[in-house]
C-alpha cells in the first residue's frame, strides 16, 4: 500500500492559443489556431472556440479551414510560450519546492509537506490558479489525487478552468467506470491490446488476471494491473533531483520534402552544430551518434554508429551522421531528420594533444564565444551562411532549465 | 501580424520594483499613445536580454522590442484590430 501522498496536476488549458489571445485581445472568444513558422501548417493547438467546431491539435490547416471556416491562424511565438511556461512554473515553486515539469504547459507537485502552511491543497490549487489568471491571463485545469496517475487523469476531467479532487477512498469507485485509454501511458496501440482481452475500463483492467497481462506484456503487464486500480508509486521529481540526461539532439521537421543528398548534407551540418554547441554548453561529449530519418509517408527510422572517443565537436558529429547516411538507401522523399549523440559523459574543457585537433577545439571555442554574444548562427559554417539555424518546435521534453532547456525560435 | 523591425524612438516609464512600460512612441512621423499593454515577455539573443510588449494605441496592435544590450527600441510588427 503506498504511503498517503497529495498530489497536483496542472495543465494549462489550450496553452499556445491562450497565450495568443492574451496577447491580442482582439482574438479572445474568437476559433484561433496556432500553427508553425514553417510552411507546413498542421496546427500546434487551438483555442476552445475553434475545438467546439471539430478542430484538433496535429489537423492540417485545410481540414481545419473546412470544419471552421472563420478559424484564425496565429504564427505561434515559441519564445513567449517558454518564457511563460517558466513565470508559471516560478509561481508553482512559491508553494512547493517538489515540482517536477511535465512539458512546457503541465506539471506535478507534490503539495505533501506543504499544507500546514497552506490549509490544503485545494487552497492550494485555488492560490496558483488566481495567481496565473491575475499576472497572466491564463486559466488552468488541477487534478488533486494520492498519486500522479490519479492527478493527471483528475486534471483532464474538467476542462477549461477545471479543479478536480480524486479522495482516496473514492479511488475505486471513480476507476470503475473511467476508460482505459483516459490513464496516461495507455495509448492507442496498448488500447487496441488491452480491447481484445475485453477491457475497455480500468475497473475491468484492475480486476483482470495480472498472470496472464503478465505472460502478455512482461514487466508492463503488472504495471498494467496497478494501473487499472489507481496505484502508481512514481515519486514527484524535481528538476535537481532528475536523472543526468543521456543524450542530446535535435531534429527538424523540413519545409519541403527533399531526395537530394547534398541537400540533405547541409541540414545535417545545421543539426550536427546545434548538438555540439549544445553539448559544449553544459559540457559533455557523446560516444554515440544517431541519424534518424522519417519518410514522407512518417516511416522513420534511426540508424547508430559508436565513434572511437567522446566528442562534442559539431565536424565530427557531422562526419559521423554522414557515415551513417552513406549506409542508408533512401527509398522515399525525406520530411524529417534528426542527430543525437548518447553514451554521455561530461567533458570539461582540456585542450587536445595534437596539433589538428587543438585547432578544432580553439575554432569551436571561437565560434562559441561569438554565437553566446552575438546569437547562434553568428558564425558558423560556410555552407550554412543564408539557413535559418535553430530550433522550430519545443521539444516535449523542455524543460526550464538545464541541457534541455532549448530556446525555439 | 505584419512583420516590421523597425528602430522607433519610445518614452517609456522606468519605476522602481516595477516591470518598464512604454508610454508612447513615435512611428513614420506619427506620435502613438500606448493605451493597454496587453502581454510582456523576454527573450535572449546571444547575451542580449531583449523585453518584448504587446501594446495598442486603440487602433493596432503593436509588439514593441527593447534590447538591453544597445537599449535600443523596435517596432517589430504591428496587427489591425
Amino acid at each position: 500500500m503506498e504511503s498517503q501522498r497529495i498530489i497536483l496536476h496542472i495543465d494549462m488549458n489550450a496553452f499556445f492559443a491562450s497565450v495568443e489571445q492574451q496577447s491580442n485581445p482582439a482574438l479572445r472568444g474568437k476559433p484561433i489556431a496556432v500553427i508553425g513558422a514553417a510552411k507546413r501548417t498542421i496546427i500546434t493547438t487551438c483555442s476552445y472556440e475553434a475545438r467546439a467546431f471539430g478542430v484538433k491539435t496535429g489537423m492540417n490547416s485545410w481540414e481545419a479551414r473546412q470544419k471552421c471556416p472563420q478559424l484564425i491562424f496565429v504564427v505561434g511565438n515559441n519564445r513567449k510560450y517558454t518564457y511563460t511556461s517558466k513565470q508559471i512554473i516560478a509561481i508553482m515553486r512559491e508553494y512547493t519546492p517538489m515540482v517536477e515539469v511535465f512539458s512546457i504547459d503541465e506539471a506535478f507537485l507534490d503539495v505533501t509537506g506543504c499544507l500546514s502552511l497552506f490549509g490544503s491543497a485545494e487552497r492550494i490549487a485555488q492560490l496558483i490558479k488566481e495567481r496565473i489568471g491575475k499576472e497572466l491571463g491564463l486559466t488552468c485545469s488541477v487534478g488533486i489525487a494520492p498519486n500522479k496517475l490519479l492527478a493527471k487523469l483528475a486534471s483532464d476531467m474538467k476542462k477549461p478552468d477545471g479543479l478536480t479532487v480524486i479522495a482516496p477512498e473514492r479511488v475505486a469507485q471513480v476507476m470503475e467506470r473511467v476508460p482505459i485509454q483516459d490513464l496516461c501511458g495507455i495509448g492507442a496501440k496498448m488500447h487496441q491490446h488491452l480491447a481484445k482481452f475485453g477491457i475497455r475500463t480500468c475497473g475491468e483492467l484492475g480486476r483482470f488476471p495480472v498472470e496472464i497481462l503478465k505472460r502478455h506484456f512482461g514487466v508492463t503487464g503488472e504495471k498494467l494491473h496497478y494501473m487499472g486500480l489507481g496505484f502508481d508509486e512514481s515519486p514527484v521529481i524535481p528538476e535537481e533531483e532528475a536523472e543526468e540526461v543521456k543524450s542530446v539532439g535535435h531534429s527538424t521537421t523540413l519545409d519541403n520534402d527533399i531526395t537530394e543528398r547534398p541537400e540533405i548534407l547541409i541540414y545535417l551540418l545545421q543539426l550536427s552544430e546545434m548538438v555540439g554547441r549544445r553539448a559544449r554548453k553544459y559540457q559533455v561529449a557523446g560516444r554515440t551518434v544517431t541519424l534518424t530519418v522519417r519518410y514522407a509517408d512518417f516511416t522513420t527510422f534511426s540508424r547508430q554508429q559508436s565513434r572511437a572517443s567522446h566528442t562534442n565537436n559539431s565536424e565530427e558529429i557531422y562526419q559521423a551522421a554522414v557515415k551513417i547516411l552513406q549506409g542508408v538507401e533512401l527509398t522515399q522523399p525525406v520530411r524529417l531528420l534528426g542527430v543525437k549523440i548518447s553514451s554521455l559523459r561530461q567533458h570539461t574543457e582540456q585542450l587536445p594533444l595534437f596539433a589538428a585537433d587543438r585547432k578544432k577545439a580553439l575554432v569551436a571555442n571561437a565560434m562559441d564565444s561569438v554565437n553566446n554574444r552575438f546569437g547562434d548562427f553568428a558564425v558558423t559554417f560556410g555552407s550554412l551562411v543564408g539557413k535559418e539555424g535553430g530550433s522550430k518546435v519545443i521539444s516535449p521534453a523542455w524543460k526550464p532549465e538545464g541541457v534541455r532547456n532549448v530556446d525555439a525560435d | 501580424m505584419q512583420q516590421l523591425a523597425e528602430r522607433i524612438k519610445v518614452a517609456a516609464v522606468f519605476a522602481p520594483g516595477s516591470q518598464v512600460k512604454p508610454v508612447w512612441f513615435e512611428w513614420r512621423s506619427r506620435k502613438h499613445a500606448v493605451t493597454r499593454m496587453s502581454y510582456f515577455w523576454k527573450d535572449h539573443h546571444g547575451g542580449a536580454a531583449r523585453l518584448h510588449f504587446a501594446v495598442s494605441d486603440g487602433d493596432n496592435l503593436f509588439e514593441l522590442m527593447f534590447d538591453t544590450s544597445d537599449q535600443n527600441w523596435t517596432l517589430v510588427g504591428i496587427e489591425p484590430q
